[in-house]
């Protein structure tokens, strides 16, 4: 099946434009239009470039991404910020789409190498965290900087990228990372960041953090019909009935287009994010959320693994 | 005293801020401690201001009182950042600084001739800053009022060296440029208790500069490196030069965001952020020198805690105590009835 079109052409290129327009004389992209050059948006960029048709466009940006690769491997945040980060997630998925396989297969070794925090808890600590916050700190994820608490955001955007750039779902890290996730689901339903209970409390889930683990856990092939599927897409529901973020809608079409279950709500919500696309062509004037809403509209393949998917 | 019990991790950051301390006083510190009252120095001044609601006539009144008995910093003609604290927004619960204070405070920056006024927050545990900032009220507030809104997450950042050489895991803090471009920078936190700190006010607040896209959400290397330790490089780093505790409506229980609303009724304000920190302490009826981090920045001289060090104006510190319910593990906090 091929992409799923949401977007008029019109309105698809006017958002490459805005891209274009706006890209750092370095090849790459800042968050905001002339903000520095960072791993993230620009990754993002480049596969809406690609996606697009735009290859040729995207080129110097891929040349600027190759310039963040450290000797290890390792993508950090910028060409100057080499240790590695969470925002190698997109350069992995941006190397493999546009072909640069040397820098794909490092970057994957040291994703998959990763080290988070998981193994230096002592057996007092985790039972402390256990007992606290309701989660098992001994789970291997991904942490937004090497060594630190594994979260759900992280493990999950590395969940995605390595799926989608050819790593088998059965893979141990990325089984632990699914577990991490379901183990960290709150329990009325849905996620936040990472803490589903401080104390005596359960924790709200936020939409951000459930449209990426949902899209992590389809991307994946965890099962659509198990419970905590079933209640983050409960969640998801009542958080779009209500006041959204361009990137927590982005993300949630992806999440409703990694399971059946997604299907019924993704024209509306598809028609939600279209509709917030600014006359210049850009999503709130922001490069990553423009490429991020582009790449959900249009072409989601390019983060989520080719499959058939509800229309 | 009631001693909190010290955890291995606990043990080791005292030990290296022990080592920490002479050098970073060498290094010429901002803040003056007993010593500096002791030779006649002028005591910190810190405005405690009744203040009932958010009627928005009275807050500016409010500010206007306060500022003018605490030696502010010079304005005019200054880029001023505004930095709220705003770790979650729920309707339900008093976590953000209220949006009519800051608005009030924008008008009084107007008022004094700031060339530029920015609004800026990095949130703590959701990063969903477009979403926050509408809820919180500070997307429309920054519309109306014609200042630049900015996510100190995803800024542009720059490498700032601390200026304690024997800083822990911080020797170098990425900051945002918005925050190293202002010429003042205002904290304006909200009275509550933290689960995790025992009281969050204006040292605390500073958390929300250091940006997530380097350092992640929940701000999670600032939790290894210790809270209090965290919270004295970060105020080490970087300088807030004034700050206003929104103590109108505060938070009390299981802070910083599942706790229940608590007036205080007042305001707590003053260029010193500890001697701002230890009063508005006072007001919850907290002993500021049992919290960790207000205890070590006293002791590496980011100011005073000490009731003889500062000068309070307005209100009578006892006047206002209003005793915050506190965080079972957080008990021993509780200062003693005068």
């Amino acid at each position: 099946m091929g992409p799923i079109k949401t977007m008029s052409r019109y309105s698809a290129l006017q958002a490459l434009d805005f891209i274009k327009a706006r890209r750092n004389p370095d090849g790459g992209w800042g968050y905001r239009p002339g903000g520095r050059s960072l791993v993230e948006p620009t990754a993002l960029c480049l596969l809406a470039l690609h996606s697009g048709g735009e290859g040729t466009a995207a080129a110097p940006g891929l040349d600027f991404l190759k310039t963040c690769v450290a000797e290890t491997g390792s993508v950090g945040i910028a060409p100057t910020e080499r240790e590695g980060s969470w925002m190698a997630y997109g350069a992995l998925l941006a190397f493999h789409e546009l072909g640069a396989a040397a820098e794909e297969r490092r970057l994957t070794d040291w994703v998959l190498n990763f080290e988070d925090a998981s193994g230096r808890f002592s057996p007092e600590e985790l039972s402390s965290i256990a007992a606290l916050f309701h989660y098992d700190a001994s789970i291997r994820g991904w942490s937004w900087t090497p060594g630190m608490t594994a979260w759900v955001e992280p493990t999950a955007l590395f969940v995605i990228a390595l799926v989608r750039t050819g790593t088998p779902s059965t893979q141990e890290r990325i089984r632990s990372g699914v577990s991490l996730i379901l183990d960290r689901k709150v329990r009325s339903g849905g996620w936040n960041f990472g803490n589903p209970f401080s104390k005596s409390f359960e924790l709200e889930a936020t939409l951000m953090s459930t449209a990426l683990a949902l899209a992590a856990l389809g991307a994946a092939g965890y099962p659509g019909d198990r419970p905590a599927v079933g209640q983050g897409f409960a969640f998801l529901g009542r958080a779009l009935a209500g006041d959204v973020s361009t990137a927590s809608l982005a993300w949630s079409l992806f999440a409703l287009r990694a399971f059946p279950a997604g299907a019924s709500i993704v024209p509306e919500t598809a028609a939600r994010l279209s509709g917030l696309q600014a006359e210049n062509g850009g999503f709130r004037d922001n490069l990553f959320e423009t490429a991020l809403a582009t790449l959900a509209l249009e072409h989601p393949d390019a983060l989520l693994p080719r499959r058939e998917r509800p229309r | 005293m009631t001693e909190r019990p010290i955890t291995r991790r606990a043990a080791l950051i005292r030990a290296l801020e022990i080592s920490a301390v002479p050098a970073f006083i060498a290094a010429g510190c901002r803040g003056r401690g007993k010593e500096g009252a002791a030779a006649g120095r002028q005591p910190l001044q810190v405005a405690l201001v009744p203040c009932p609601d958010y009627d928005p006539e009275r807050l500016l009144e409010a500010i206007r009182s306060g500022w003018a008995s605490t030696r502010p910093p010079e304005i005019r003609g200054r880029r001023v950042l505004v930095k709220p604290n705003m770790v979650d927004v729920s309707a339900d619960r008093p976590i953000h600084t209220d949006p009519r204070l800051v608005e009030a405070l924008i008008l009084h920056l107007v008022d004094l001739g700031a060339s530029e006024i920015v609004l800026a927050e990095g949130t703590s545990h959701n990063r969903d800053s477009e979403w926050l900032f509408r809820r919180s009220g500070y997307e429309a507030l920054a519309k109306r009022t014609g200042i630049l809104l900015v996510d100190l997450n995803y800024d542009d950042l720059r490498p700032v060296k601390n200026v304690n050489p024997r800083a822990t895991l911080l020797r170098e803090l990425y900051l945002p440029e918005n925050v190293l471009s202002a010429d003042v920078l205002i904290s304006l936190p909200k009275m509550k208790t933290h689960k995790l700190a025992g009281i969050t006010l204006s040292l605390k607040n500073m958390f929300g500069v250091v940006p997530g896209m380097k350092y992640g959400w929940p701000k999670n290397t600032l939790h290894w490196n210790g809270i209090p330790m965290s919270i004295c490089e970060i105020n080490g780093t970087v300088k807030s030069h004034y700050s206003i505790v929104d103590g109108v409506v505060g938070m009390e229980g299981h802070g910083p965001i599942m706790g229940s609303a608590r007036t205080a009724a007042v305001l707590v304000m003053g260029a010193n952020a500890l001697a701002v920190d230890a009063t508005a302490a006072r007001v919850m009826g907290v002993d500021p020198g049992r919290v960790d981090y207000l205890a070590m920045a006293h002791r590496i001289k980011l100011g005073s805690l000490n009731p003889e060090d500062i000068a309070v104006s307005g209100e009578k510190v006892e006047r206002a105590r209003k005793d915050f319910v506190l965080d079972p593990e957080y008990a021993y906090l509780r200062a003693p009835n005068v």
